[in-house]
């Protein structure tokens, strides 16, 4: 990881930009200096490889398909996201 | 229309968007590649260490053609032919020049430190795992705050040119340069040197 020059951008800024990467929302400057990043890392390439197909995965799935165990599990850790951040 | 030049994931495979281009016939253009709702990049010389990968093209791209701070953009390009030259062995090639700049830049600091036995200790090593050993121990035992960091930069731009990640390797020397000169204008002067490796190598000229 470098941090000379002022575009760079860290890991940490990327795992929270990826999300707005993959559905288009970065403006061109961000999305370059993410794609640069990506360049460099093959950590954070791996991660988002890893969302990629965690998203197509989860896209096959209704809320029907979703047992009933696994529903209140997720609901439950969504409900207390805020207070274990 | 000015040359242009695209580095592609193996299989014509965009690095970030994950769409395969269209292959060229043996003596004609690919067809017009317009992804939906995107505009296609690529690269001049000057810009092409940005953005490496496995397979480099010369591409032709549709006008209006705008020219950006690391790339070209346009609203469609197509596959002319792919430069041969660049394979495993020039990006490895790649990463390990960039290293040997760091090394001499190092070197050269070390020098002007008065710290003529640790600078010809790092340029005897001709194995970048070597080189990398050598330079580790200097990064934390050089007593001036710019050797330890020079060699510091060398030890992680051998490692990573070793392991084939040229980019990498690459970027540490840009950033090696800022230190060494003390100018932050010196990131883009070796972006240009290694701009222009990367040409010699494959043989590219801008037009």
């Amino acid at each position: 990881m470098s941090a000379a020059r002022p575009t760079d951008i860290a890991c940490q800024e990327v795992v929270e930009l990826l999300t707005d990467f993959l559905e288009g929302a970065l403006d061109r400057k961000t999305r370059t200096r993410l794609e640069q990043h990506l360049v460099l890392c093959p950590g954070c390439t791996e991660y988002l490889r890893q969302l990629r197909l965690t998203i197509g995965a989860t896209r096959r799935l209704s809320e029907a398909e979703l047992p009933e165990h696994v529903r209140t599990a997720l609901l439950d850790v969504f409900r207390h996201w805020r207070e274990g951040a | 229309m000015p040359a242009a030049w695209k580095f592609l994931s193996p299989g014509r495979v965009a690095p970030f968007g994950g769409v395969q281009w269209p292959e060229p016939g043996p003596a004609s253009p690919g067809p017009w590649f317009r992804p939906p709702g995107r505009e296609v990049y690529a690269c001049r010389i000057v810009d092409l260490p940005w953005w490496l990968d496995a397979e480099l093209w010369e591409v032709e791209m549709e006008n209006p053609v705008s020219t950006l701070e690391s790339q070209l953009v346009a609203p469609a390009g197509r596959l002319l032919r792919r430069i041969a030259s660049w394979d495993a062995s020039a990006l490895n090639a790649y990463g390990a020049a960039c290293a040997l700049r760091v090394r001499d830049l190092a070197v050269g600091v070390l020098r002007e430190e008065g710290r003529a036995t640790e600078a010809e200790a790092l340029g005897r090593p001709t194995d970048l795992l070597e080189l990398a050993r050598v330079a580790r121990g200097f990064s934390t035992e050089a007593s001036t705050r710019r050797g330890a960091n020079l060699a510091g930069y060398l030890a992680e731009s051998a490692t990573r040119a070793s392991q084939g990640a040229g980019a990498a390797a690459a970027n540490i020397a840009a950033n090696a340069a800022v230190s060494a000169r003390r100018q932050p204008s010196a990131f883009d002067l070796e972006r240009e040197w290694q701009a222009w490796w990367i040409a010699r190598r494959t043989g590219l000229r801008q037009n």
